[in-house]
């Protein structure tokens, strides 16, 4: 048979196994895990109850603490987020337009090795650095000060670390292309550095910076392991965890992760908007 | 670009230390697998090979090193296959639902980690299958499925399908072509694209802690459970190098044979 004479077989055979995979063991899960937020869970005999019901809904927008966990682990992200783009792009300026094309490769390198790996290690390495007797506290009390513990600040500054090279790499994807015309138009039209900066690089590396973004955001709102590590403060996704783990309580779980799923779809219809889904 | 001197100096010197804010860290928990005292304070006074030997004379750790490994093999073939059958497809063909397929092979990625793992243990419990190293793959698979799918489909957009017309051209069926001219010109993507997946499954947590179940660890699930225990704090150590090294070599082979930024991007 000539396959190749026959686009649409061919097209079946290659889709079959992937469609059927990702039909049944994704989707079909994400179509199973909203459902089950519709449930409830029989409070005596702990079975699941499939009767639709907006209880597990109801409880959360009406318990209080669950509304503040919520408002917070956004907040969170939100830091987390600004604080990426601040510290990446120096960085990625420097990796995209000044260094040689040598340097470069080694940069970009260094930047990825420690984006594709070591993530629970990485979480951990921190409590040691920020433990009581750790390094942190050993030197800033050289100088008579004390690090943040196990806290909120240190959640904010373990996943700002963990979660800088996603902001990193777009950034330097972006920013290499930038014509380097549209720099040269803005100095000879008496730009200094850092209104060309402003106005010249800065707009044309937005969606850069929004696809950055989806990863460092989402990242930090369904992270459960750096909050249990670094710190005693709930985020969505502790709770989510211990509904599962400790109450046995599926559907609610799954109601409750339903914010952070919002907020990501909502999220990446927007960064659509601005091109950021193309300079992923 | 021409830059003033002092911002291009304050550039690198920026880079300079994002640099080793994001290594410290690593280089640390290195060092500290080898510090012979048990509790972890700072400085370090003595250095010890010894926990080495005891990480892998303890069968917990031993059991979990092999569990991963056999989850990243599994992650990795279930990825190869799955994520190069839809870059041929993305790639070669117009459809109906494409750019709708494109973006629910990269969705568990974008996702909360936390989302996938509980939707697959809501399904799995749900339809009656019993957590282990089978469903730990699927899980990992999920998401390793993008890694293989962006380094080929990157590498067949620099592809020209000519090459390959010219193969049928000349007598070659399908099979012949893709034997004699695709494979090879895809080889270091797929080599890359396993390696990624290797090392992403080999260091994943998030999702595993859902679908692992009770009786079966992986490296970073013993990590998670003796992490705590004070006896076990400089085996937890040992692990986390373990875990380290094969998550960071994979992925240092993986740019090395795309060489450059472009497969190796999320």
């Amino acid at each position: 048979m000539a396959l190749y004479r026959r686009p649409t077989a061919q097209l079946g055979l290659l889709l079959a196994a992937p469609l059927g995979w990702l039909a049944i063991a994704y989707l079909g899960s994400l179509a199973l895990f909203l459902v089950t937020s519709f449930w409830s869970v029989d409070s005596f005999s702990g079975n699941v109850v499939t009767t639709p019901t907006l209880d597990n809904y109801i409880a959360i927008a009406t318990t209080e603490v669950y509304r503040t966990i919520a408002v917070r682990t956004v907040v969170m992200a939100t830091l987390v987020t600004a604080t990426c783009v601040v510290v990446a792009f120096p960085i990625a300026f420097y990796i995209s337009r000044v260094a040689s094309p040598r340097i470069r490769g080694i940069l970009v390198v260094s930047i990825l090795l420690p984006l594709w790996s070591g993530y629970l290690v990485k979480v951990y390495a921190w409590r040691l650095i920020l433990s009581q007797n750790g390094v942190l506290n050993s030197i800033l009390g050289t100088v008579g000060l004390h690090g943040p513990g196990y806290s909120d600040i240190a959640v904010w500054l373990v996943e700002s670390y963990l979660w800088l090279p996603y902001m990193i790499i777009p950034i330097v994807a972006g920013l290499e292309r930038i014509p380097s015309s549209l720099l040269e138009a803005s100095s000879d039209l008496g730009g200094r550095a850092g209104l060309t900066f402003r106005r010249v690089v800065l707009p044309l590396a937005v969606p850069a910076v929004v696809a950055g973004s989806i990863f460092t955001f989402s990242l930090t709102l369904g992270d459960y392991i750096t909050p249990t590590l670094v710190s005693n403060t709930r985020f969505i996704g502790n709770v989510v965890y211990d509904f599962v783990g400790v109450a046995g309580n599926q559907p609610l779980a799954a109601a409750y992760a339903m914010v952070p799923v919002t907020i990501m779809l909502v999220y990446l219809l927007l960064a659509r908007r601005f091109g950021a889904l193309e300079a992923l | 670009m021409l830059l003033p001197r002092g911002l291009r100096i304050g550039l690198r010197v920026a880079t300079a230390v994002t640099l080793g804010f994001i290594y410290l860290p690593i280089i640390l928990i290195v060092l500290y697998s080898f510090n012979a005292s048990r509790v972890a304070s700072w400085p370090i006074t003595s250095l010890t090979l010894d926990w080495y030997g005891r990480a892998l004379g303890n069968a917990g750790v031993r059991t979990a090193l092999i569990t991963s490994i056999e989850a990243a093999v599994g992650a990795t073939i279930v990825s190869l296959v799955l994520g190069s059958l839809v870059a041929f497809a993305v790639q070669r063909h117009a459809f109906f639902g494409r750019q709708t397929l494109s973006f629910v092979v990269v969705l568990p990625l974008a996702l909360p980690g936390i989302v996938t793992g509980i939707a697959l243990n809501t399904a799995l419990r749900t339809v009656g299958i019993d957590f282990g190293l089978a469903t730990i793959v699927v899980g990992h698979a999920t998401f390793c499925v993008v890694v293989v799918f962006n380094n080929v489909v990157a590498r067949l957009r620099r592809l020209a399908p000519t090459a390959e017309q010219a193969s049928m051209d000349l007598g070659a069926d399908t099979f012949t072509t893709f034997r004699r001219i695709t494979f090879p010109a895809i080889r270091t993507a797929l080599l890359a694209g396993g390696l990624l997946a290797f090392a992403l499954s080999f260091d994943e947590i998030i999702v595993t802690n859902f679908t692992a179940g009770a009786s079966t660890q992986t490296l970073p699930l013993w990590i998670f459970t003796n992490y705590q225990r004070p006896n076990n704090l400089p085996l937890v150590n040992v692990a986390a190098v373990f875990v380290l090294i094969l998550s960071i070599v994979p992925v240092y082979v993986a740019s090395r044979l795309t060489s450059g930024t472009e497969a190796a991007r999320r």
